[in-house]
């Protein structure tokens, strides 16, 4: 095992700290409370090259191996202090980019990637108010009237949507099939029938927009069709297996900030006529802190390489969910702690990232599913 | 090269004892439609790809993890006899 990143690993790392700390965290405190998605620092993002990662560079991307993608976006975490931007870039990377990378036909992928890539914006629409864990059980329906699906129904918690030029909408095209006749469909900005709804308001990843999307007769060309007939588990599980493994990638980079946070308050915060972190009371939540930033990386690396190596690490990366998401929960909190007061408002920007972290916990799948699926390729 | 009985006996074993015998099903033909009857789940699929991969030593894209390829033994014996040759 090898557990270095190599030169020009290392060296892209490096810079995309640099443009984290540099380009993307002005005015986050006022963002997060007019809950403001910056579309801005999105096109900063994507000129950096950072939406199109793992993208073949024929497409317009940068043709990174998951496990250099990872390492990229753990730089992000670190520098860039606007978790919500981050969330919006993971959700359009894995479930809207890779989808159409690993789906679709040649005509969909140099239609669609090379905009995602570049400053586009993308979702999928999978979750609905009666489905969320139980994601196949979805009402929305497909028909095929000749050389069209038409699509009825309506989606919640899509994040992007406010913004999105592409939607990759899962319907059920027949009903009598179950899970196994959802179907995946690309539907573009302004197609007549798909709406983007109210806007949702969230406690946490304020500045990543999210709302609801109904479809109402939404009537698309057979050419939209992203994958087979029927195909939409295939897609949705290659889709999550890339999300799970990757969309935590970020924490670890806020983990390590936000443990380098409470360190140096530690040695300049003196109570009793001592640094703080002179006590046990204090210093041992920062060597957690650090056993959890270790942990989570070896869980989360370990998963982006089996990836790399085109194996499925269906439990690796639930694994790697549960941990890193909870983890960087206890950190915030930890964080919180040790900083006292100072820590509870909003200037010193801590609970901001508490609110964020959550999220962690529920998206992609709760801590509770992962739970299952872990146990589960147990075979229990 | 991987031979079509012995992949099918392997295969069918593995679907009976990981997942139908669990559901108290101690028999199953080589056309039954697995997820039809409860034997598979969406999870179990992954299960299931993750026993191909490591006793057939071949890789499964994840375009290929289809209710078609997998929905029955016939189906999965057909897909890592086709996966062998390539």
């Amino acid at each position: 095992m090898d557990f270095a990143w190599n030169d020009e690993q290392a060296a892209f790392r490096k810079e995309v700290l640099r443009f984290a700390k540099e380009e993307l965290n002005d005015d986050i405190i006022t963002r997060d409370k007019n809950e403001e998605f910056s579309r801005e620092l999105w096109v900063k993002c994507a000129k950096f090259g950072i939406q199109g990662l793992p993208i073949p560079q024929e497409y317009g991307g940068g043709g990174a191996d998951t496990l250099t993608t990872v390492g990229a976006l753990e730089m992000l975490g670190y520098g860039c202090k606007d978790n919500g931007l981050i969330f919006s870039i993971n959700a359009h990377m894995w479930s809207s980019e890779i989808p159409i990378w690993q789906f679709g036909t040649e005509e969909q992928k140099r239609k669609y990637l090379p905009g995602l890539v570049s400053g586009g914006l993308g979702l999928h629409a999978m979750t609905e108010p009666g489905s969320g864990s139980d994601a196949y059980s979805l009402k929305t329906r497909a028909e095929r009237h000749g050389d069209c699906y038409v699509l009825n129904g309506s989606k919640t918690f899509s994040s992007n949507a406010p913004d999105a030029d592409v939607t990759i909408v899962f319907a059920n095209l027949d009903p009598s099939r179950g899970p196994n006749g959802v179907t995946a469909f690309l539907v573009d900005k302004g197609t007549p029938g798909f709406t983007v709804g109210k806007k949702l308001h969230k406690m946490g990843l304020r500045t990543s927009p999210m709302a609801e999307i109904y479809l109402q007769d939404c009537e698309i060309p057979v050419s939209h069709l992203l994958g087979k007939e029927f195909g939409g588990q295939a897609v949705f599980t290659s889709s999550m297996e890339w999300e799970r493994i990757c969309i935590l990638a970020s924490h670890l980079g806020a983990m390590q900030r936000i443990m380098e946070t409470c360190t140096k308050y530690a040695k300049e915060r003196k109570q009793f006529g001592e640094p703080i972190g002179k006590f046990p009371a204090i210093n041992n939540k920062i060597a957690e802190m650090d056993i959890r930033l270790e942990t989570g990386r070896l869980a989360l690396y370990k998963a982006a390489w089996m990836k790399s190596q085109g194996r499925h690490p269906l439990r690796e990366a639930s694994i790697a969910k549960v941990y890193v998401s909870e983890a960087c929960v206890q950190s915030c909190l930890d964080a919180i702690q040790i900083h006292g007061g100072y820590g509870y408002t909003t200037e010193y920007e801590l609970e901001r990232e508490l609110r964020d972290a959550i999220a962690g916990t529920i998206y992609s799948g709760t801590s509770e599913i992962h739970r299952v699926i872990i146990a589960n390729m147990q075979g229990l | 090269m991987i031979q079509t009985t012995e992949a099918k006996d392997q295969i069918r074993q593995y679907v009976l004892d990981e997942f139908a015998k669990t559901k108290g099903i101690n028999q199953i033909t080589d056309q039954e439609i697995l997820t039809k009857n409860g034997i598979m789940d969406s999870m179990g699929i992954f299960r299931l790809v993750a026993f191909l991969e490591d006793t057939f030593k071949i890789r499964v894209g994840d375009e290929e993890i289809t209710h078609d390829n997998l929905e029955s033994v016939d189906a999965i014996e057909r897909l890592v006899i086709a996966k062998s040759k390539k």
